[in-house]
């Protein structure tokens, strides 16, 4: 049996409907990252905000892309999060306060900011604005070793560095108290 | 009354739409928030706003194809190499300072 061209009742695209309920749930698990009390609820959060972000790669025709969203920020980054949160969690520390005196202003600007950029985005007449491409995996791998290698080797030496630097800053000092 | 909602996923402008909205989230945590580590998630937001409007671009041009996979393939190691420091750096002030919201950190302040 085959699925029906659009959602019944609804009249969408299978397309369209997936990227309304990969989009609500970004953005709804993006505020709940920096809404929630419980900082480590709002790690497991932005997991999730994670995983639909690369739902939204796949859409739009990046599988490469998605699966190193996966791979580095579900897999790494967001452990590495956690990790942070618990080693900084103090039990007498008050979690009561979570936001700082300029929330409110705060929200405004971002408000202004979000819909300053949907208006310039919809008043825009982007040229290329056509039909959607798949990205050719193998394509991308010969732009990647050919036109980006400097690009490519850079990254790694900044790769190298921040795991130097991450181990020198957060080792304790020989004679330190803890 | 959903007929606007018809082939929006086919739109750039729904992406970049969503992209900015995720960016101006990760906006208001960076400013409203007091814990280091939070402020870093919200920095981890805007790191991928950024990346699903480049994904975006390179699907509805065929100029930028594979070039805007490459370079979000580059700034999500970037953003792993920032996570990394940034994480540090709060764990080593927690070490010092023994809070992790930043309102108590004032010692460039006297």
């Amino acid at each position: 049996m085959t699925l029906p061209e659009t959602i019944p009742l609804l009249g969408f695209t299978w397309d369209d409907l997936l990227f309304m309920t990969l989009a609500a749930v970004m953005v709804g698990s993006a505020l709940l990252v920096v809404t929630m009390k419980d900082i480590i609820r709002c790690g497991l959060a932005m997991i999730i905000c994670f995983a639909a972000l690369a739902g939204l790669y796949v859409l739009a025709g990046a599988p490469v892309v998605a699966g190193a969203q996966v791979l580095v920020y579900i897999g790494a980054i967001s452990v590495l999060v956690l990790f942070a949160i618990m080693l900084t969690q103090t039990k007498s520390g008050p979690a009561a306060l979570v936001f700082q005196t300029q929330a409110f202003p705060a929200a405004i600007a971002s408000a202004v900011l979000a819909l300053l950029i949907a208006v310039t985005v919809a008043s825009t007449d982007w040229p290329a604005a056509g039909a959607r491409i798949w990205t050719d995996t193998t394509k991308l791998a010969e732009t990647l070793f050919s036109d980006y290698t400097l690009p490519f080797e850079v990254v790694s030496v900044l790769l190298l560095a921040a795991v130097i630097g991450g181990v020198y800053l957060a080792k304790r000092e020989p004679g330190g108290t803890d | 009354m959903l007929a606007f909602l018809n082939g929006i996923s086919q739109s750039l402008d729904a992406y970049l739409v969503l992209s900015g909205l995720l960016f101006a989230i990760g906006t208001f945590g960076f400013l409203a928030r007091r814990n280091a580590i939070s402020m870093l998630m919200s920095i981890e937001l805007m790191l991928n706003a950024v990346n699903l409007a480049i994904i975006s671009f390179g699907a509805f041009s065929t100029s930028l194809r594979e070039s805007a996979s490459v370079i979000a393939l580059i700034v999500i190691a970037a953003a792993a190499a920032e996570a990394t420091i940034g994480l540090a750096i709060v764990i080593a002030i927690f070490r010092n300072k023994k809070t992790p919201l930043v309102d108590e950190y004032d010692a460039m302040r006297d």
